[in-house]
């Protein structure tokens, strides 16, 4: 298969080491030859039709923070350009997330979708924007298009949901969907320390961004409520839609009572037909949503199968791309690779 | 199960440890004792109401034989009484906005009591946080608590976190 990667940060790069280490197994496994012919990242392109030699340009990434250096390497050359002239089968969005405009991913993945590419995404900001809009031009266009990287990380939240679980009527999905604010709680009560402190270390040890607002607001748990509701229930809910706490107020007094009590504090997604959440909960010790550290978690309110939760990493570049490359060998299958 | 219980007490030193420990010894977890000096009997006993947690019926059994042989009088057993209980916290300036009235809002509710307080004052400048346990009896009465309380907590700028179990 033929692809084209947009964005080269920590998912780019991620999922290209795993096309270097797994090579053997996806053509084993999968009969999968992932075949990368052309990386775009904010500076500019390196393309080579014939596959681009990936050990090298993650080097090359490495070294200079960008792809341009790569030999034949086009510096300036723009993304939606390069979807265009080169052909491909699948192109991987992995640009940052912005959720009020959802750009420059939006503009990638509605190009990619007229170019007649299949679409890969982790990027939260289209799909909060325009959910419907983009489910419906890849259906038009008769393109596929996964984005399971978007919830959980690692974690195969939609995956589970849309596929495994699709003989279920599904009533309702709550989660612990952000590791940030989870790594935050859990220390808060583990030591007892004020959450400015525990924010400037995650910061340190890169668990936490340099503006960590988006994250103890309850923002991104929100954009993944929104996303859930629209591609696992089916509504076509939008952000503003979501009532959202953020985990600000939250004392170390406060999960401290709560420990005393045999609970924990979580900040919890839930997405429902009659109602949209995201806040801080109670949930008592041993409960599936209970995890610690930087771990997600969901439960699934089905009326066959009753409850069914899930767990593990929902960041990190290595974990997510268990997501990113179960999207594209899903789409492999589905074409009948 | 939450138990109710009225005891009549001689009004004369030791009687109360002597109608207590009982329900230790059983692991009753007491939740709270109330002198009803008011209520003294013209025989001059004093009844003291009580409520505790125990593991189940056939504990209370034990109890209550347990009180029967160390010669106390019990007068009332509710057992159904408060029977669901519920943990919530209150992160806010709990104190300044009046707790006393928070409580008495709850409490007016019919079948509804708040049953504890934990407080921990924030230090200078910092909101305070507190655990509060409230009684219902029933599922109903508990969620109308929740939500009267979701309301006080709105008008008062409190951040109230319940159980991801409440719907």
């Amino acid at each position: 298969m033929r692809i084209i990667i947009i964005g080269f940060g920590n998912l780019g790069r991620g999922i290209c080491r795993a096309f270097v280490e797994k090579a053997d197994f996806l053509k084993r496994a999968h009969g999968l030859v992932p075949r990368v012919v052309a990386v775009a990242d904010e500076f500019g392109a390196a393309v080579d039709e014939k596959g681009l030699d990936l050990p090298r340009l993650l080097k090359i990434a490495e070294g200079s923070g960008t792809v341009v250096g790569y030999p034949g390497g086009k510096r300036g050359k723009l993304a939606l350009d390069l979807i265009d002239e080169v052909s491909a089968d699948v192109v991987f969005e992995l640009t940052p997330t912005n959720i009020r405009t959802g750009e420059p991913g939006l503009s990638h993945i509605k190009r990619a979708m007229q170019a007649g590419k299949h679409v890969i995404t982790s990027n939260k900001g289209p799909l909060v924007v325009a959910f419907k809009e983009l489910d419906a031009l890849a259906k038009k266009q008769g393109v596929e298009f996964r984005y399971s990287a978007s919830v959980g990380g690692a974690v195969p939240v939609i995956g589970l949901a849309k596929k495994l679980l699709s003989g279920n009527e599904i009533s309702e999905i709550r989660g612990v969907l952000n590791g940030t604010t989870n790594y935050i709680l859990t220390r808060m009560s583990a030591e007892g320390l004020p959450q400015e402190i525990i924010i400037r270390e995650a910061q340190e040890l890169g668990l936490a961004e340099k503006d960590p607002t988006l994250d103890i607001d309850g923002i991104d748990t929100a954009c993944k409520v929104t996303i859930l509701a629209n591609s696992v229930l089916g509504i076509n809910a939008k952000l503003s839609d979501v009532k959202v706490v953020g985990i600000r107020r939250i004392t170390p007094e406060a999960t401290r009572l709560a420990h005393e009590a045999g609970q924990m504090i979580k900040l919890v997604g839930i997405a429902r037909r009659d109602r949209l959440e995201v806040g801080p909960k109670l949930v008592p010790q041993g409960h599936p949503l209970a995890v610690g550290g930087t771990l997600n978690a969901v439960t699934f309110k089905l009326d066959l199968a009753g409850e069914i939760s899930i767990t593990g990493f929902g960041a990190g570049p290595k974990e997510t791309s268990s997501s990113l490359l179960g999207d594209l060998i899903d789409i492999h299958r589905t074409l009948g690779g | 199960m939450l138990v109710k219980m009225v005891m009549e007490l001689e009004d004369v030193p030791g009687q109360l440890l002597k109608g207590l420990e009982p329900i230790a010894r059983y692991g009753g977890n007491i939740k709270s004792i109330m002198h009803q000096r008011e209520r003294k009997t013209p025989l001059g006993r004093l009844p003291v109401m009580l409520i505790f947690e125990v593991r189940d019926q056939a504990t209370l059994k034990r109890i209550l034989a347990a009180l029967k042989e160390a010669g106390i009088r019990v007068t009332q057993l509710g057992e159904r009484e408060g029977e669901i209980l519920t943990t919530v916290l209150l992160v806010g300036h709990i104190v300044h906005t009046d707790i006393r009235h928070t409580i008495d809002q709850l409490n007016a509710i019919k079948g509804v009591t708040v049953s504890e307080l934990n407080l921990a004052v924030g230090s200078m400048g910092r909101e305070s946080s507190a655990r509060m346990t409230i009684a219902a009896n029933d599922r109903e009465l508990a969620q109308l608590a929740i939500s009267r309380l979701q309301t006080i907590a709105e008008k008062k700028g409190l951040l109230l976190v319940t159980s991801v179990e409440a719907i």
